[in-house]
């Protein structure tokens, strides 16, 4: 065989190996029943329940955040966030949580929301949040 | 009847449609002409040359019209646009208008066009015999690029989007009703504040010019095949090539300098879908440099080149589609949202995909495709297998950051992983480490042949004091606490930046035209030296585990604290440094908070004192945007960075001492009256007050006294965490009334009253009013200590310098053809 085919062949062998080890690493959007279903790690999609109370009181933890999120099937569940509160997390109109359910509580290592501009207010911008800083 | 509305300036709006009409025109006009132009079989005929060259032209200064034409209406505040009103304010600097530009789609395609124009100015000038096939595909392109800027209905549909729509006609809102409703429209809604920052003055304009020259080496690969003329093209192909992958190299870097300065990022590189989406196309075109070469050289690899220039301005159009139509969504925090144009960007990757397509089939069976197998100890076979890694880690980033298109083809529901930073840095390094690899043993061989036994000994000697100096650098940083793939990725990297210096070194003896691909590589090294340094071992200095209240259910959180309360004045132990928030200042539009850092000896004493202040912006309407502070030294940055404070809007601002008579002893927790003599201590929480003297001459502002008037001021002593304050309140009978003026401490967080005087005992009452913890002045805070980070912008310059030794060495050779 000539090594012409050969390192083709595995070329070919690494594609795939990529192609199945991205797959087998990705998540899935869940509900807050499925994420207590699997207890894994995975990303929730919501709007935040307004009427309820948005917990974050620096005095007494600078890290402790929470709030109550409802899920696209309707159900609600108490989220918690290690870090600060975001900025006008009061106006957004949807989170996305990355997370995981320990007993009855959502906690969440990362927040992504989507709220109304305010510098066009025609659109929507994004933020995101983050637990955790980067690290490798 | 249409309601005429007063105050408009709608020339400026119309001159720029009309010149993105002619813009667009003058493209397609450009584009047809040069391709008749191209397949006109008789030479003496120049008529479509010259009207191809007049459209290209027209279309240059249609372009710069459009750009002058915004930019007059955002100078001048023209907030009946609705560009204007979106992404400017009266507020906003001059030098800052040019980022509002790419603060919209609209202008960021402006931009390309602009680049696109300036290039293909360059190529009329310089191309020569390729100009009439070269301009038919950098004319079509550039047809795409002004039909987005179009904003026209047709068929129901808009198509693109334009930059010169009115504010009235973009929103609906019954405000626009009125004849005068420009009245009502006093500002826009000012820049991002992420984008008032110089980096982003300059980092969209590199950016862009870096993808816009990706058409340059498409062109010449597209005019290849067209014309019949296979080989002609590789040799300006390379210059160009090397041109692109510079500058949007440099455009990269420059964003992720953005991004560690104001930590949008969490750091230098998140492998943020947008970030990407740059580095895609850069991965493919490095890779065609590198066959290129080789094919140049050997005459093998003639396919790989030319699939590997085309995908590589195929992968830009992707690129500029996934972060332009929205279908990033909730991937992504920094991608533009949908401005309807979805389909048209498809079009415009499908259009390009088909040419290239279609030509490599109709003329696969005349390429000249060698037959022959390279020779294994040959440098072409190895800067091949390199070429093809570049391309599987191209290829494993594309699968990934593609997600939100698969769903959307197939109806899945896939989410990205949970933790990206990591699983990208696991497998980017992998391919890092084979490639830097590549990047070092392939010096020491040789085009077609090559001694096999003095190679396998100098890689191999080279190869052991690599792995020397690796365990040491491995040692020094503590690299080794992360993944082993880390350790890797430094050995590749330190072996790549030892052999190309040999290289380099045999340069000074005389092989002067070697020099730039060793820079370059070298540079390289360093970058990932930096990258993983830095990346791998950056920390949380701001771990929180003193004076905390514990929450309910909150031990079960399992993430670090990684946020500390700093109360205003009350210093706190933190990561070997004394640091204290000590106050804050108000430059227009910056809220700025001085947080002082002091490192101590043992003995107590200050080794080390400076002071960071970090600013969140303090306009109400955007809430807390926080830009943090830096600390560098030479071998690491620390980062201070605001997370939560109490933001002062624009009420307070103009507030202060105006309102300071008013009651507001809700402000603080119940009083607590104490009855002193002179030279008592009055105890509170956070410290100590000594009444020192008692004065009978105080005066009170604008307060005339009578001849039988009493004023008497209590000389006070606040003592509060090492720190002594001054303050004096009065008592006063004045037309035998009692009156009292209370004094602020505010950095101690203390009212204080002089409430009465107790003649018979020789006492006085001083009333004390302190803030609870709760209304003292704080801030939240997290610091970050990033090390080694300079190997990365150090490893970036040195980059971009061999690269601009390698422009020069093959434009040499251009010359020499």
């Amino acid at each position: 065989m000539k090594k012409g085919s050969v390192f083709g062949l595995i070329v070919i062998a690494i594609a795939i190996a990529i192609i199945i080890s991205s797959y087998s690493n990705t998540s899935t959007y869940a509900t807050f029943k499925e994420a207590k279903d699997s207890q894994a790690e995975l990303h929730v999609v919501g709007h935040l329940d307004k009427k309820k109370q948005l917990f974050y009181d620096p005095a007494k933890d600078a890290n402790y955040f929470s709030f109550f999120m409802t899920d696209s099937k309707g159900q609600e569940c108490k989220v918690v966030f290690t870090g600060t509160k975001p900025q006008d997390f009061e106006r957004s109109e949807q989170i996305v949580l990355t997370g995981q359910m320990t007993g009855s509580e959502f906690h969440a290592s990362k927040i992504l929301m989507k709220c109304p501009s305010k510098y066009t207010q025609d659109k929507l911008d994004e933020k995101e949040y983050k637990a955790k800083p980067a690290t490798i | 009847m249409d309601t005429v509305f007063k105050g408009e300036h709608l020339f400026p709006g119309h001159l720029g449609q009309f010149f993105i009409i002619l813009a667009f025109g003058s493209a397609l006009f450009s584009t047809i002409s040069y391709f008749f132009a191209t397949t006109n079989k008789n030479p003496l005929d120049r008529s479509w040359h010259l009207m191809g060259r007049i459209g290209f032209m027209a279309n240059s200064v249609s372009v710069v019209g459009i750009g002058v034409c915004l930019f007059y209406i955002i100078y001048n505040n023209l907030f009946e646009y609705h560009y204007a009103w979106a992404h400017s304010s009266k507020t906003l600097p001059v030098y800052y208008i040019i980022s509002s530009y790419w603060e919209g789609q609209e202008g960021s395609f402006w931009l390309w066009a602009f680049w696109q124009a300036v290039l293909g100015n360059v190529l009329l000038w310089k191309a020569r015999s390729w100009e009439n096939p070269v301009m038919t595909v950098v004319g079509l392109s550039q047809t795409l690029l002004t039909s987005m800027l179009i904003g026209v209905e047709l068929l129901g549909n808009r198509v693109g989007s334009s930059p010169f729509i009115l504010l009235r006609q973009a929103i609906e809102a019954p405000i626009f009703k009125s004849s005068e409703y420009l009245q009502f429209i006093k500002d826009g809604n000012g820049l991002n504040p992420l984008l008032q920052n110089y980096w982003m003055v300059i980092h969209p304009p590199t950016l862009f010019l870096g993808f816009a020259s990706m058409i340059i080496p498409f062109a010449y690969a597209i005019a290849g095949l067209w014309t019949k003329n296979y080989k002609g093209w590789v040799q300006p192909a390379i210059s160009y090539s090397l041109f692109s992958v510079m500058v949007l190299g440099t455009g990269i870097i420059m964003g992720s300098f953005w991004a560690y300065e104001s930590l949008n990022f969490n750091g230098f590189w998140a492998w943020d879908p947008v970030e990407n989406a740059s580095v895609i196309p850069w991965l493919t075109l490095i890779a065609a440099v590198h066959v290129l070469i080789v094919y140049k050289n050997t005459g093998h690899a003639y396919f790989t080149a030319t699939f590997l220039v085309l995908i590589s301005f195929i992968l830009v159009l992707y690129a500029s589609f996934l972060t332009r139509s929205g279908i990033l969504g909730e991937t992504s925090v920094h991608a533009f949202t949908d401005l309807g144009m979805f389909w048209h960007l498809v079009v415009d990757v499908i259009i390009f995909l088909g040419i290239a397509v279609t030509l490599v089939v109709l003329r696969w069976k005349d390429l000249p495709i060698s037959k022959k197998d390279e020779e294994t100890y040959s440098r072409e076979f190895w800067m091949f297998v390199g070429a093809v890694f570049l391309g599987l880690s191209c290829f494993h980033l594309v699968i990934v950051t593609s997600i939100p298109v698969w769903n959307a083809m197939f109806g899945t529901k896939l989410a990205p992983p949970t933790e990206p930073i990591r699983f990208y840095n696991v497998f980017q390094s992998g391919f890092a480490f084979v490639i830097t690899l590549l990047a070092g043993f392939t010096q020491f061989l040789k085009y077609k042949k090559t001694d096999t036994t003095r190679f396998f000994i100098t890689s191999i000697i080279y190869f052991v004091f690599a792995a020397l100096v690796t365990a040491l650098i491995v040692y020094v940083t503590g690299i080794y606490h992360n993944h082993w793939i880390f350790i890797l990725v430094v050995l590749g990297a330190v072996y790549s930046v030892l052999a190309n210096a040999k290289i380099l070194a045999d340069v000074l003896k005389g092989k002067v035209k070697l020099a730039g691909s060793a820079v370059a590589h070298i540079g390289f090294g360093l970058l990932l030296i930096g990258a993983v340094i830095a990346a791998g071992t950056s920390k949380v200095v701001s771990v929180n585990n003193s004076g905390m209240v514990e929450v309910a259910g909150f031990d079960k959180v399992a993430n670090v604290r990684e946020n500390i309360m700093l109360y205003k004045n009350e210093p706190v132990s933190m990561g070997g440094y004394k640091v204290t928030y000590i106050g804050d200042s108000l430059a227009m539009p910056n809220h700025y908070f001085k947080v002082d850092y002091k490192r101590l000896d043992a003995q107590g004493k200050i080794t080390e004192e400076f002071v960071l202040k970090p600013n969140a912006q303090a306009n109400a309407k955007m809430g807390l945007v926080a830009t943090p502070d830096t600390k560098h030294y030479l071998f690491h940055d620390l980062y201070t960075h605001v997370t939560a404070a109490p933001i002062k809007g624009e009420e307070s601002m103009q507030g202060g001492a105006a309102h300071e008579e008013t009651n507001d002893d809700k402000n603080y927790d119940p009083p607590v009256v104490h009855e002193v003599a002179i030279g008592d201590t009055i105890r509170y929480r956070d410290g100590l007050i000594v009444l020192k003297a008692l004065d009978k001459d105080a005066k009170v502002q604008n307060i005339p006294l009578a001849q039988n008037d009493i004023s008497v001021g209590a000389k006070l002593e606040i003592i509060t965490h090492g720190i002594t304050y001054k303050s004096e309140p009065v008592f006063m009978i004045k037309g035998g009334s009692g009156f009292d003026f209370a004094r602020k401490v505010d950095d101690a967080g203390l009212k204080l009253r002089f409430s009465k005087i107790i003649p018979q005992n020789n006492k006085v009452e001083i009333t004390v009013y302190q803030q609870p913890e709760s209304k003292k002045a704080y801030i939240v805070m997290k610091a970050i200590d990033f090390p080694y980070i300079n190997f990365f912008w150090s490893g970036t310059i040195i980059m971009v310098i061999g690269f601009l030794l390698s422009i020069f060495r093959r434009n040499k050779e251009l010359k020499a053809i």
